[in-house]
């Protein structure tokens, strides 16, 4: 949905642009920008439920983020920018078509563009019983796990079905994913082992991995996917074997056609320090964008705008040729 | 008979027990769970390390040991030739890095050496699961296109024709890897027709470990 961000003075975003894919895995070394790229998204989102701007951004040196979009919305540009002397973005102005059908359009995309999430999972959070709640969405940080899982089992049967079996697929040594009454009208996630179905497990007591594997499901298996999803450091805790099924989670997202899916696809971001996921992307260049860092200014590369990047492949794993250094993203670059 | 699988994915895996067995003709068990290598050239660096640890800490009888050929040099009978070592060719490194490895153990669990079967993917083992299906498909017209500078046919290409899609998920490719080696019913004849060194090569191998003498 979102075609391309245009940075200006916008934290260590000097001046660089990158253009999104449907999927998108962006890696570089700390404070490369991949975090402020997601900020932005974030800002574009918060902006969007607020009345635009009569006037574009200011040209005087502050911050600015432009963003493109993909059809139908090619025809629409959006602009953040805030005064210089401020760090946050605070003005939305909009450059769309004219008339009715412009107005309407836009007001399409502006509800697309309050739907943008982003994800950085807590597994402390996760694993406390949670308050029930109405909302079948996910927390920032997941730690509404149990209450989602319970609302899903209550109004989304078939999404729950659904994510049950994936999570017994994924964790054969699991027979069950439960949510049950917990202290204090607070639901509980919990688990059963095959051997030792008699025992519920506790979510505190699951692994950090295990919690962040439901919890990437959920946003998988969603009912009502939002239309961008950002998710930091989607490997985290994930053994490097699994890392396959994680791309394969977050692909789902992404192009649900290909698992005879209807619904619209959801674009998707994700961070990464993980040489192990980077391997599972070789086949698709496109979607990996590199961060780097000169001095105090970030900018992006995707990996297929690299002219070599073919041949480079046949020598060494895209992991190993990114933890060398040739491909830039990695500390140090002065 | 024991022995283990080295492989690239766990849906390489999937397909490659079903072939082994069906070359073999008989039950195997897998001493060792799931070997896996990050592609190449991971298999060379793990090879010594993974030859050493099922010497002296397994039963394995053997080691099964397949990688894709990629855009590498294609493994062909003037390989075979006695003495012959061609340096791009995965095959004779594979078996160069073997021989090094195992050359120096002494004996243990009372055999010389795991024995080894060494199989190469023509460009991928897509081209393998496409066996009997698509007959454009073959080690030769890989070849051939490497000679004139036209290949006849992309890895993402293979992809799309096995599994309908260029991202398959680890699930899918394991079904559709199980679907299309299961249709030779146990007859390897027309793989080793199409890919006489490939897979040829490792059903050679596979074959010669049934030599008398050997624990089976």
């Amino acid at each position: 949905m979102i075609a391309a961000v245009q940075f200006r003075n916008f934290k260590a975003l000097r001046s660089t642009g990158v253009k999104l894919a449907p999927f998108n895995l962006v890696l570089g070394p700390n404070g490369s920008g991949k975090t402020s790229l997601i900020q932005a998204l974030l800002r574009l989102r918060a902006l969007a439920g607020l009345a635009p701007a009569n006037e574009p951004p200011a040209t005087d040196g502050g911050p600015r983020i432009d963003f493109a979009f993909t059809a139908p919305y090619q025809d629409i540009g959006v602009s953040l920018g805030c005064h210089a002397d401020e760090l946050v973005c605070n003005v939305l102005s909009v450059s769309r078509p004219p008339g009715p059908e412009g107005e309407a359009l836009w007001e399409k995309l502006r509800a697309k563009l309050r739907t943008i999430r982003a994800y950085l999972f807590d597994h402390y959070a996760m694993a406390v019983p949670a308050k029930p709640a109405d909302s079948a969405e996910l927390a920032s940080n997941g730690g509404n796990l149990a209450a989602v899982l319970a609302v899903w089992r209550e109004k989304h049967p078939d999404a729950y079905a659904a994510l049950q079996a994936e999570f017994l697929r994924l964790m054969p040594e699991f027979g069950a994913l439960e949510v049950r009454a917990g202290a204090g009208g607070t639901v509980e996630l919990g688990t059963r082992l095959k051997a030792n179905g008699h025992n519920f497990i506790t979510a505190d007591s699951l692994s950090q991995g295990t919690l962040y594997q439901i919890a990437l499901l959920v946003l998988a298996f969603t009912p009502a996917p939002p239309a961008v999803v950002c998710i930091e450091e989607a490997d985290r805790g994930m053994h490097p074997r699994s890392l396959r099924e994680v791309r394969d989670t977050l692909y789902r997202l992404s192009y649900p056609q290909d698992l005879g899916m209807q619904r619209a696809p959801v674009q998707v971001i994700t961070t990464t320090h993980s040489p192990y996921l980077l391997d599972q992307f070789r086949e698709q260049p496109q979607e990996v964008i590199l961060a780097s860092k000169q001095g105090q200014a970030a900018t992006f590369e995707r990996l297929s705008d690299r002219t070599d990047i073919l041949e480079l492949m046949k020598e060494a794993h895209l992991g190993d040729l990114w933890y060398s250094g040739i491909l830039g993203g990695i500390p140090g670059e002065t | 008979m024991k022995l283990a699988i080295l492989s690239e994915s766990p849906a390489d895996e999937a397909a490659l027990q079903v072939l082994v067995g069906y070359v073999l003709g008989r039950p195997f068990t897998t001493v060792q769970a799931s070997l896996r290598a990050r592609g190449w050239p991971s298999v060379e660096q793990v090879l010594p390390p993974i030859v050493r640890h099922l010497h002296f800490n397994t039963d394995a009888d053997g080691l099964v040991v397949v990688v894709d050929s990629d855009d590498s040099v294609v493994h062909t009978s003037e390989h075979e030739a006695p003495g012959y070592h061609h340096a791009l060719c995965r095959i004779c490194r594979l078996r160069s890095v073997f021989r090094r490895a195992t050359k120096n153990l002494p004996p243990a669990r009372g055999r010389e050496r795991v024995l080894r079967a060494v199989g190469l993917c023509v460009p991928a083992i897509e081209a393998w699961l496409l066996c009997g299906h698509d007959t454009s498909v073959t080690e030769q017209a890989w070849l051939d296109g490497q000679i004139s500078g036209r290949q006849p046919y992309t890895r993402r290409e293979l992809k799309w024709r096995v599994y309908g899609t260029e991202r398959p998920s680890l699930q899918h490719e394991t079904q559709r890897a199980l679907q299309e080696v299961s249709r030779h019913h146990g007859d390897v004849r027309r793989l080793e027709n199409d890919f006489p060194n490939g897979f040829g090569a490792l059903a050679r191998d596979l074959r010669a470990w049934q030599l008398p003498g050997r624990a089976g």
